[in-house]
């Protein structure tokens, strides 16, 4: 029975294979952050109320200051780098550009996040549907009429 | 930083020795709850114990039982259950209460009771459903009825080394509507300030109430009203839940409006189960 502090951890990041040994007890965010380098992921709150720190796990967003970075073995990890395609921003991205959905840009990423994994389960989200996607990330600007228009712009006609 | 210990377990014989063996090993499922208190001090935890992939705790199935909900099934995948969406939608509706989109997607109704606050969105479908928990430990599974698994803020029934194996909602399901009505300050990512749960059983009802008390209640006084006296005043008969609770003042509601609001919801629940 294996009982480790460090722990070898196999995943994919955006597309790459990667293996890393990971400390147990660091949260997925901080290694997100702080070992692969990928900043657009944002410390908030880090209790799971923000949304600042959403990433696709297994296509499904989760608050990554709730999940350990042992977990993410065997796993794949998409975060706000890996939307974009040859220099070419998601359709969602664009859309936020567009609609001018923000102000300081913190909450952006985690919001793109939760609206790029929505759009990816329903392709023709209601209203009610994209508060509910959007239900657990926050915009302190209070950019959310913006960030509503802006995903709605983002469903393919 | 602390050090800490994590096994992600492969079977469940592994998970018992490793919770009884050892000071401040907790198991892990969806993790919403525990990181969250490990954080803030609440769990002094140093060894986690990872649940989530036991094949057995995944299991979510309808058969001639009922319906039975594995320790590490997600809020999500309860609440998107067609079993469950079909014949009992006031669990689907409290599973979607939980927290925010994100978080049910790592949260699961085992660990959503487990934490056993009073304010547990799950709790109150669960009392009026009549569920059955299912524990595992070295000796064996036992069943407990989800009234008696709550003891307390915080404290369940579960001894050291035992698990939550599964949740089952047992055959017959209600026959009519149940609903699970929250309020709290904002729309998602808080907790009940009350949360009521009213579920027809025919001409019968049966009611429960989170947030409330030290663990969440029935409010037999109401039932008692519209079962057996034939109460038909749903506003005199809501207000017969002043007798089962005893809410606290705390940062979500004072005192006095969890009595008010508390009433005010299962006058809504029975006008629309048991109509107006």
């Amino acid at each position: 029975m294996k009982m480790v502090q460090k722990m070898k951890i196999s995943f994919t990041v955006n597309g790459d294979k990667e293996t890393r040994e990971v400390t147990v007890g660091q949260t997925l965010l901080k290694f997100i952050r702080n070992e692969l380098h990928l900043t657009g992921t944002k410390e908030g709150c880090e209790i799971g109320e923000c949304g600042a720190c959403m990433v696709l796990l297994d296509g499904k967003p989760v608050n990554s200051c709730l999940v350990l970075a042992v977990e993410l073995d065997g796993k794949e990890l998409v975060t706000i780098e890996g939307l974009s395609k040859n220099g070419e921003l998601d359709r969602v991205q664009k859309a936020f550009v567009e609609h001018s959905a923000f102000q300081c840009g913190f909450c952006t990423p985690g919001m793109i996040i939760s609206a790029k994994a929505l759009l990816d389960r329903n392709p023709n989200p209601t209203d009610e549907d994209i508060n509910e996607a959007l239900s657990g990330n926050l915009c302190r600007c209070g950019a959310y009429q913006e960030i509503r228009e802006a995903v709605k712009a983002s469903v393919k006609k | 930083m602390p050090s800490y210990e994590y096994v992600k377990c492969t079977d469940l014989k592994q998970a018992f020795d490793l919770l009884t063996g050892r000071e401040q090993a907790y198991p892990l499922a969806g993790g919403t709850d525990l990181m969250v208190g490990m954080r803030g001090g609440k769990f002094d935890a140093r060894l986690l114990v990872d649940l989530k992939d036991l094949e057995e705790l995944k299991v979510l199935r309808e058969d001639e039982k009922g319906i039975t909900i594995g320790a590490a099934v997600t809020l999500n995948a309860i609440a998107a259950y067609e079993p469950i969406l079909k014949n009992i939608p006031i669990l689907a509706q409290g599973a979607h209460s939980v927290g925010s989109y994100s978080i049910r997607n790592r949260g699961t109704l085992a660990g959503n009771i487990c934490n056993a606050s009073p304010a547990a969105d799950t709790a109150a479908p669960l009392y009026c459903l009549g569920a059955s928990i299912v524990i595992a430990g070295t000796v064996g599974q036992r069943t407990v009825p989800v009234e008696e698994f709550f003891t307390g803020p915080g404290k369940t029934d579960l001894k050291k080394g035992e698990l939550v194996h599964s949740v089952l909602v047992p055959k017959p399901y209600p026959q009519g509507n149940g609903i699970y009505i929250k309020a709290s300050r904002t729309g998602s990512v808080d907790l009940a300030t009350v949360g009521v749960a009213v579920q027809r059983w025919g001409d019968k009802v049966k009611i429960a109430v989170g947030a409330v008390a030290p663990t969440p209640v029935r409010a037999l006084a109401v039932e008692e009203a519209v079962n057996e006296k034939g109460e038909k005043d749903w506003a005199r008969a809501a207000k017969l839940v002043h007798d089962s609770i005893s809410p606290i003042t705390d940062l979500r509601g004072s005192r006095d409006y969890r009595y008010h609001i508390a009433e005010v919801l299962i006058r809504r629940g029975l006008e629309q189960t048991m109509g107006v």
